[in-house]
């Protein structure tokens, strides 16, 4: 069941690396914007699997949770400083 | 001479029964407006007084029902039954329902809180089974080679009231792969869709008559239409 | 310069989070012997929940719950708890900070000394990160006096 998790994981990580591609070069703000917030989920999720293969699930929930909150709020703010900034 | 002086004398003394009436008229409106001017005022304050009781109930009951969602998911989070936490949590609780009772519960109409919660359970499978069919049909438009894409953006009038109702009709159509909410103005949402089947699917409205069965809101005739989408794609690609 | 959100998703899902993250940033304090977090984590959170508020609804509607007196207020309370606990131990014969002393005030084994005086090291800590932070983000996003500006629309 662990190698299940350990390939899960690695092809999540190289997933990342297809979204950091939106992120470098992508065109827009917006599309930058939208990129970092899925790369955010992923690592959530990824957190979630080391969780299982340490066998410390109950304290990576906890990480996973604290994560999740701040890339909402991370994507939220820079999404209200792109609303505003264009007034100054 | 004589005539005319009787006239004049009749004049004036009409005339005077005339002020004199005005007078009295006035006085008696003057009277009846100050009498209406207390009793509205009267009735202000045994308003706001019967607000003020009102509110404080609504407040108390807020707070409660706070409490108690707190509280369970503070069990829920620390999983530790014994005394010093679950004093712990008694007390963090009743701190943080106590400052935020008027976030939680904006805008609820009391007494259905129970039914609205057990809908929305009832409501979930069904859209989990919705995700579950649409993610199928984006990843055969995206996989398959000619791309058969169309994204148009809808803009329909929706026949739900209340803000919590919009939140959840939108959130659910945002969770629904191939349609993203953008915006809610007024009542009508303005919705992005990645073909017309999904378009379709949305403009059929079975989602909004189940948001509707959840918070028990009325149907309403509602508008539907499409806008022209190639401008704003176009501004998109040249990137910003 | 905060200005309310017109968007009623942003707005209404952000009201019902904040008791939440404020549930969870007070559990992460309590539970900071236990499992990772603490009192700068929790501070953190609490604070992120209270910029949540000011980004969504506002400076006005958000310093109607917690003014920007309080927050200062609570940024010295939070090093007064610190400081004063670890002047405590040092005025029962202790190092600072040697929370076994306090036993002798409590009425507990020295052991559950230890854990009480941490939890509430960690309570001031968290105090004093949440109101700086707060105070950090208003400083920053306010460049001139706000109160000149129209209050329907800040």
């Amino acid at each position: 069941m662990n190698t299940f998790f350990l390939v899960i994981g690695i092809g999540l990580c190289v997933l990342v690396f297809f979204v950091l591609y939106r992120v470098v070069f992508g065109p827009g703000v917006f599309n930058r914007i939208a990129a970092i917030s899925a790369i955010g989920t992923k690592t959530l999720v990824i957190i979630l699997i080391m969780g299982i293969i340490y066998n410390r699930i109950d304290m990576f929930v906890d990480i996973s949770m604290v994560y999740a909150l701040l890339n909402f709020i991370g994507t939220l703010a820079a999404a209200k400083y792109l609303e505003i900034g264009g007034e100054k | 001479m004589e005539v005319t002086l009787l006239i004049e004398a009749m004049d004036s003394s009409f005339r005077l029964l005339e002020d004199a009436k005005n007078q009295a008229v006035d006085i008696m409106n003057s009277a009846v407006r100050l009498t209406s001017e207390t009793r509205i005022i009267e009735e202000k304050k045994l308003a706001n007084i019967f607000k003020g009781a009102q509110s404080r109930r609504a407040v108390l009951q807020n707070v409660m029902a706070t409490f108690v969602i707190l509280f369970g998911f503070w069990v829920v989070l620390s999983g530790k039954f014994d005394l010093f936490h679950l004093t712990l949590g008694f007390i963090c609780s009743l701190v943080i329902s106590m400052l935020t009772h008027n976030l939680l519960f904006a805008n609820v109409r009391v007494g259905d809180i129970k039914l609205t919660i057990i809908r929305f359970v009832r409501y979930l499978p069904w859209l989990i089974y919705q995700i579950f069919v649409s993610n199928f049909y984006v990843a055969y438009l995206v996989l398959s080679p000619k791309m058969p894409i169309n994204p148009q953006i809808i803009r329909f009038k929706t026949k739900l009231e209340s803000d919590i109702s919009w939140v959840v009709l939108a959130n659910s159509i945002t969770l629904t792969p191939g349609t993203i909410t953008m915006d809610i103005k007024d009542g009508e949402f303005y919705v992005h869709a990645l073909a017309k089947k999904v378009a379709d699917d949305l403009n059929a409205g079975e989602m909004e008559d189940r948001v509707a069965h959840i918070f028990m809101e009325a149907d309403h005739i509602y508008v539907q239409d499409v806008l022209d989408v190639s401008p704003i794609f176009g501004v998109l690609r040249k990137g910003i | 310069m905060i200005r309310k959100t017109d968007d009623i998703i942003i707005r209404t899902v952000a009201r019902i989070l904040v008791p939440f993250i404020q549930i969870y940033a007070l559990y992460v304090i309590m539970h900071g012997h236990y499992s990772p977090g603490g009192g700068f984590q929790g501070g953190v959170i609490l604070g992120a929940s209270i910029i949540l508020l000011l980004i969504t609804h506002g400076l006005v509607e958000t310093t109607k719950k917690i003014s920007e007196r309080a927050i200062a207020i609570f940024s010295s309370i939070g090093v007064f708890i610190y400081a004063g606990i670890g002047v405590l131990c040092l005025l029962l014969y202790g190092n600072f900070l040697d929370y076994s002393k306090l036993s002798v005030i409590l009425n507990v084994t020295p052991a559950e000394a230890r854990s009480m005086g941490i939890l509430g090291v960690e309570i001031g800590v968290s105090f004093t990160v949440m109101a700086i932070m707060i105070s950090i983000f208003i400083s920053i996003s306010t460049t001139e006096d706000h109160s000149k500006y129209d209050k329907e629309h800040y």
